[in-house]
């Protein structure tokens, strides 16, 4: 028997910024191992253990962390630390449950918990690896949806650098400064996304731009201005389409785009969702479904495995990347049931069959 | 084997091949329904859509 409480606490005392997770993944793997699946880092340095046999079912989560230390501890039932929610917590409840399916001989499938690494980084290493790995009918994203939640989507993102260079002048000429251009071309974008999101009332379907960073400098013959600006893109846009639009409002400006992510969003009726559902009900809760407005590892996989996806996960999302990121021990304990019903309803829908793949 | 929408009453016949979970739409009045239960039949309305921030 494993103790979930215990494994995550475990998870999370062991630092795993990005690019940092090797100590977290070698533990995952012996853990994984001791309870009897095959296990192994793989080339791009995630976390694999591999239970049953039939068709993949993947289980797809992510071991690191964005940085900033929160110290692991318990208060009033809430485990505290970096990664508590995003996503530590999610993948220890993978583990937990599909241990608790193979100790009773219940496994759907060939089950793949992968660990992925640098989810937190734009490189997505790990997933860009699992994606040309695995071929499943049905995949489960660990981040954190809350135990009665299914996550069905994630939005896009752009991001873009940009850079404005000019001979310096006088303050009071006739020319805008590179400053003014920089903002000029901040302020064109913003104005572009609030035309697009006029009567669009939900966030999934907006354009939500985000001024990242901005400084500008002089040497008295040079003056330059910077910005690196951030926009979340709704499934109607492109990232290419929103590049070649900015690109018509830079006021001169050099344009770098990169990290380009489409938006992703999941079918509804499938049978992995009513394993689910039906998980949720047992359980004693309410499903819901939700659909969030930052990025995961479901935009990378969710358009090639072109499979039933949805992303699960005990705590609450508006904790992430915080100093007051926890998870509720509860519902931690609770999701882990979640897992383990829907999971084994999926074996009786006949997920090897074909069935999930509907 | 037939339901009623607990949103408008409107009698649905389920086809079949219905399966528990699965999502339906209400051909009287659109709404989405959750089949979450077959024996006997009955429906819920579907689970709401909503939105977080995160990830």
């Amino acid at each position: 028997m494993i103790d979930p409480v215990a494994l995550l606490t475990h998870m999370l005392d062991i630092p795993s910024v990005s690019t940092q997770e090797a100590h977290l993944a070698r533990f995952l793997v012996a853990q994984m191992s001791r309870l009897g699946f095959e296990s192994f880092v793989d080339d791009a340095g995630n976390a694999v253990g591999i239970a049953g046999s039939g068709p993949d079912i993947v289980l797809l989560g992510h071991i690191d962390t964005v940085a900033g230390h929160v110290p692991v501890r318990v208060e009033g039932g809430r485990l505290y630390g970096r990664g508590a929610v995003d996503a530590k917590g999610p993948f220890a409840a993978f583990i937990c449950a599909a241990a608790r399916l193979a100790g009773s001989k219940a496994l759907p499938g060939r089950l793949v918990l992968i660990g992925a690494v640098e989810e937190e980084a734009a490189s997505s290493k790990g997933a860009k690896y699992a994606v040309t790995r695995y071929n499943p009918v049905a995949c489960v994203i660990g981040e954190p949806s809350g135990w009665d939640r299914l996550t069905l989507g994630y939005k896009g993102r752009l991001l873009v650098d940009g850079i404005w260079k000019q001979p310096a002048a006088h303050s009071a000429g006739r020319e805008p400064s590179a400053a003014e251009r920089a903002v000029a071309c901040w302020n064109a974008i913003v104005d572009h996304c609030t035309a697009y999101n006029d009567g669009r009332a939900r966030l999934f379907d907006q354009l939500l731009p985000s001024l990242r960073a901005i400084r500008s400098w002089s040497d008295g013959l040079t003056e330059q201005a910077e910005w690196t600006v951030g926009v979340r893109l709704p499934p109607a846009i492109s990232p290419d389409t929103l590049a070649t639009t900015i690109t018509g409002l830079a006021h001169g400006g050099m344009l770098q785009f990169h990290d380009l992510c489409p938006a992703y969003q999941a079918e509804k009726n499938t049978p992995l969702v009513r394993a689910f559902l039906k998980g949720i009900r047992v359980a004693g809760g309410h499903p819901g479904f939700v659909l969030k407005t930052g990025t995961s590892d479901m935009n990378v996989v969710g358009p090639v495995w072109q499979c039933p996806i949805l992303a699960y996960g005990p705590g609450d999302s508006n904790l992430d990347h915080t100093p007051d990121e926890h998870v509720v021990i509860e519902e931690f304990l609770r999701a882990i049931d979640v897992l383990a019903i829907a999971l084994r309803s999926l074996e009786e829908q006949d997920a090897g069959g074909g069935g999930a793949r509907a | 084997m037939n339901a009623t929408c607990p949103e408008c009453d409107a009698e649905i016949t389920l086809p079949a091949g219905t399966v528990e979970g699965e999502i339906l739409t209400c051909p009287d009045c659109a709404a989405e329904l959750e089949v979450i239960s077959l024996d006997p039949p009955e429906l819920a309305l579907a689970p709401q859509v909503g939105e977080d921030w995160g990830e």
